[in-house]
C-alpha cells in the first residue's frame, strides 16, 4: 500500500522540484496559455485555433508564445503532462481505493482520466489523429512523448506492484504496465466514438474487460 | 465454479450454448418424467440423483451466460410441465442478475445517467449496495432534505446487452430442445418484457399507480418516487423498512396468529389486484415482500406489471360465479375462454380439463362447498396437489396465455403462504370481493 504514497516526491516533475521565483512565474504563464488554448480548442476546435488567437486570449505577444511552446503539439504535450500529474495526485488522495481490488483501482484511474478530459473531447480526438503521423512530436517515437509515456508507465507499474505484493495477481513486471497502457489507449479510442447516453457503453466495456483481465491473471490461464 | 466470468462476445457465448446443447442431448434428454410434483418416495432415488446432476450442469451453464438465455431458462422453469422436478428446482435458482458494481462503477454510472455524482446531490449515499437487483443494485442514501431513500442503479449498457443477446438467441444457436419450446413469439415477448424492465421511469409510474390503488389496504406500504433524483436508469424511492419474508420468518419466528394474519393480507392483496385493479404486481418473489414486526407488508419491485384484458377478467368472473353449476352450455363457454375454441372439438378433454379446474377452485375455497373453511397452506400435500392440477391444466398448448400467467402468479402466492404455514379462511376473503364489488376492504382478520 505504502509504496505509491511514499514515492510521491519522486514522481513530481523535475521542473517543480525546486522552483525559484522565475521558474514559478514561467510555469504560471504556461498554465495560463494552456487554459486559454483549451478554451479556444473546445470552442473552435484544435485545427482552427490559431496561435494568434491563443496569445490574444492569454494576453501575451505572439512571439512570447513561441518562447513557451514552439508548436501546438508542444502545447498538447504539456496538456498531457498536466493531466498525468493531476491524475497521479488524485490517485494519491483516494484513500478509499487503498483496499479496493485491482480491477476497481484501474477502473477508477481510467474513469477519472475520462472525466478530466471530457470538456476537451474534440481536442483529444484531434491530437489522436495528429499522433498517428510519424513526424509528430506526439508520436510515441518522439523523445518528448516517450518521456511522458515512461512517467505514465511508472505510475501504473506502482499500482500493479501493490497488487502483486498483496498476492492479488501474479508478477506481471513491466509487461503489465505496457499492456495496460495499450488498453487505456484503446478505451479512449472507444470512448471518443461512444455515442451512448452518458457514454455508458464505455463504462460497461471498461468494467467487464478489467474484471476479465484480472480473473485471467489470477487463474493464469486463458480458458473461460 | 458456478461464478465463472461471463464469456465475452458472441463467439464465447455461442460456445457456451453449444456446450449446453451437449449437456442437454447428452445426459439429460431422453428423460421425460411425467408427473412432476410426486413425492420423494414415489421415484427411484438413483434416477433422481442422475437428473439432479444434469440439472445442476444446465444451471451452471446458463448461469455463466448471465443474460437473456438465462432469463429464458428461468421462464422455461415456470413452464413446469416441460421439465422434471429436479431441473425445475435447479432452474428456479437462476435469477437474471447483472454483474455487481464496485463503488467506483456505481458512482460513475450514476453520473453517466444523472449528469452529476451522487455526492453532489445526496447528503450521503452508501458506497456498497444493500441489495442486488436483476439489472443493477440498490443503495441506501439520505437526501439533502434528510429523507431515507433506496437508490436503484442500473448496470451500464444493459439495454444494449439485452438486444445483442437476443440477436444471438434468434440466430438459432439454442439447443433444439430449448428452441422447440421457446417459439419466436415467446422470445419476442420475453425481450419486450425485459426491455420494458430496463426503463426505471416506467417502473416509477407503476409504483405511483399501485401506491394510489392499494391505499384501501392500510397494511400495505408502497414507496414514493423521488422523481427529481431519478432517471430511466436510476430510481430513487422512499426506503421501505422491514425484512424480506423468508428472513422475517427465520429471525422473528412469528406466532401462528401472526403468520395467519400476514397470509390473509397477502391473499387480500392478491384478490384486490385481480378483482379490482385487473393488474398484477408481477413477481411474487419472497424478497419483494418486506415484513415489519407488526405484520404490515412493504411492497417493492414494480418493474414488471401485468395488466389483464377483458377476456381474462371474464374467466375470473366465470370462476367467481361458479358458472359450471349452471349447466353444460356454461361449462363449454368457460372451457372455450380458457383453452380457446379448439377445445370444444374434443369434448372429453374439455370436460376433463374443466373438472380439474373446478376441483382446484373448490380445494382452494373449501368454504364454498363443504363444512371446513380453513385451508392449511403449511400442508405440503395440499400444495403438491395444487401444483399438479395446475400443471395439468396448463399443459394444453392452446391455454390462454394470460390465464397461464395468472396461474403461475397464483402458485407464487401459495408458495408464500406455504412458507408462512398460514391457515386461512380463503372463502371469507373471496366473499368480501364478491359481495362488495368496488368498495374498500378493511384490514381483515380471518373470519
Ligand atoms: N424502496 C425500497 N426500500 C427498501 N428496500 C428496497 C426498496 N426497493 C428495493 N429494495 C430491495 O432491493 C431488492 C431488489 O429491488 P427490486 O426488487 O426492485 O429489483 P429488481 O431489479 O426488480 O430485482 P428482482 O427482480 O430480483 O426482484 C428488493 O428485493 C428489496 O430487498
Amino acid at each position: 500500500m505504502t509504496i505509491t504514497r511514499k514515492k510521491k516526491a519522486r514522481r513530481a516533475s523535475p521542473r517543480a522540484a525546486k522552483p525559484g521565483r522565475r521558474a514559478q512565474n514561467k510555469e504560471r504563464t504556461r498554465k495560463e496559455i494552456l487554459k486559454a488554448a483549451l478554451e479556444l480548442f473546445s470552442k473552435k476546435g484544435f485545427f482552427r485555433t490559431t496561435t494568434r488567437q491563443i496569445s490574444n486570449r492569454a494576453r501575451i505577444a505572439e512571439g512570447t508564445l513561441f518562447n513557451y511552446f514552439e508548436t501546438k503539439e508542444d502545447l498538447a504535450l504539456y496538456f498531457f503532462e498536466q493531466e498525468l500529474a493531476g491524475l497521479t495526485d488524485w490517485y494519491q488522495s483516494q484513500t478509499k481505493l487503498d483496499r479496493a481490488p485491482l480491477a476497481e483501482k484501474l477502473f477508477a484511474i481510467i474513469h477519472r482520466h475520462l472525466e478530466r478530459i471530457t470538456p476537451y473531447e474534440e481536442f483529444i480526438g484531434a491530437v489522436y489523429l495528429r499522433a498517428l503521423q510519424p513526424v509528430s512530436k506526439l508520436n510515441l517515437l518522439s523523445l518528448e512523448a516517450h518521456e511522458l509515456n515512461v512517467r505514465y508507465l511508472r505510475f501504473i507499474q506502482e499500482v500493479l506492484r501493490e497488487a502483486e505484493e498483496a498476492g492479488e495477481i501474479p508478477k506481471v513486471g513491466d509487461f503489465g504496465a505496457y499492456a495496460f497502457g495499450l488498453f487505456h489507449l484503446a478505451i479512449i479510442t472507444y470512448w471518443l466514438q461512444d455515442i451512448s447516453p452518458g457514454k455508458e457503453n464505455t463504462l460497461a466495456l471498461l468494467d467487464r474487460s478489467l474484471k476479465i483481465a484480472q480473473s485471467i491473471l489470477k487463474r493464469g490461464t486463458w480458458e473461460w | 465454479m458456478v461464478n465463472k466470468e461471463k464469456p465475452r462476445g458472441r463467439i464465447g457465448r455461442g460456445l457456451r450454448i453449444g456446450k449446453l446443447g451437449l449437456a442437454l442431448t447428452g445426459s439429460y434428454l431422453g428423460y421425460q418424467l411425467q408427473n412432476l410434483f410426486l413425492g420423494e418416495q414415489e421415484r427411484p432415488e438413483r434416477r433422481k440423483s442422475f437428473n439432479r446432476k444434469a440439472a445442476r450442469q444446465i444451471r451452471v451453464e446458463l448461469e455463466s451466460l448471465k443474460g437473456p438465455a438465462m432469463k429464458v431458462g428461468q421462464i422455461l422453469s415456470t413452464q413446469f410441465h416441460l421439465m422434471p422436478e429436479e431441473t425445475l428446482s435447479e432452474l428456479a435458482k437462476l435469477q437474471m442478475r447483472a454483474p455487481g458494481m464496485h463503488p467506483s462503477l456505481a458512482r460513475a454510472q450514476f453520473k453517466a445517467s444523472f449528469g452529476r455524482f451522487p455526492e453532489q446531490v445526496f447528503r450521503a449515499l452508501d458506497a456498497e449496495p444493500f441489495a442486488a437487483a436483476s439489472l443493477g443494485q440498490v443503495h441506501r442514501a439520505v437526501t439533502r432534505e434528510g429523507q431515507e431513500v433506496a437508490v436503484k442503479i442500473q448496470y451500464p449498457a444493459i439495454r444494449k446487452a439485452i438486444e445483442d443477446d437476443f440477436k444471438l438467441l434468434r440466430s438459432a444457436a439454442l439447443p433444439a430442445r430449448l428452441a422447440g419450446h421457446a417459439t419466436e413469439s415467446m422470445i419476442a415477448e420475453i425481450e419486450r418484457g425485459m426491455l420494458e424492465e430496463t426503463d426505471y421511469v416506467n417502473e416509477g409510474r407503476n409504483i405511483e399507480l399501485f401506491r394510489k390503488q392499494l391505499q384501501p389496504l392500510d397494511y400495505v406500504r408502497v414507496p414514493t418516487v423521488h422523481w427529481n433524483l431519478s432517471t430511466d436508469r436510476i430510481l430513487t424511492m422512499s426506503f421501505i423498512s422491514g425484512e424480506p419474508l423468508p428472513d422475517f420468518l427465520t429471525n422473528r419466528e412469528p406466532s401462528q396468529e401472526m403468520r395467519n394474519r400476514i397470509g390473509v393480507q397477502l391473499v387480500e392483496l392478491f384478490h384486490l389486484q385481480i378483482h379490482r385493479l385487473h393488474t398484477l404486481h408481477a413477481d411474487p418473489h419472497p424478497g419483494n415482500y418486506l415484513i415489519e414486526a407488526n405484520g404490515t407488508i412493504g411492497l417493492v419491485d414494480f418493474g414488471c406489471v401485468k395488466k389483464f384484458s377483458a377476456g381474462f377478467i371474464e374467466i375470473m368472473q366465470a370462476f367467481e360465479e361458479r358458472v359450471w353449476l349452471r349447466g353444460e352450455q356454461q361449462c363449454q363457454r368457460m372451457a372455450r375462454l380458457i383453452w380457446g375454441p379448439g377445445i370444444l372439438v374434443k369434448p372429453r378433454l374439455a370436460r376433463e380439463h374443466l373438472k380439474h379446474a373446478i376441483a382446484f377452485y373448490e380445494m382452494l375455497f373449501p368454504g364454498l362447498t363443504g363444512s371446513r373453511a380453513v385451508v392449511d397452506f403449511g400442508d405440503t400435500k395440499i400444495l403438491k396437489t395444487m401444483f399438479r392440477i395446475l400443471n395439468e391444466n396448463l399443459r394444453n398448448k392452446t391455454v390462454n396465455p394470460e390465464f397461464a400467467f395468472y396461474a403461475r402468479a397464483e402458485m407464487g402466492l401459495y408458495n408464500l403462504l406455504h412458507l408462512l404455514r398460514a391457515r386461512i379462511d380463503t372463502s371469507a376473503i373471496l366473499a368480501k370481493f364478491e359481495s362488495n364489488r368496488g368498495a374498500a376492504v378493511h384490514n381483515g382478520e380471518p373470519a
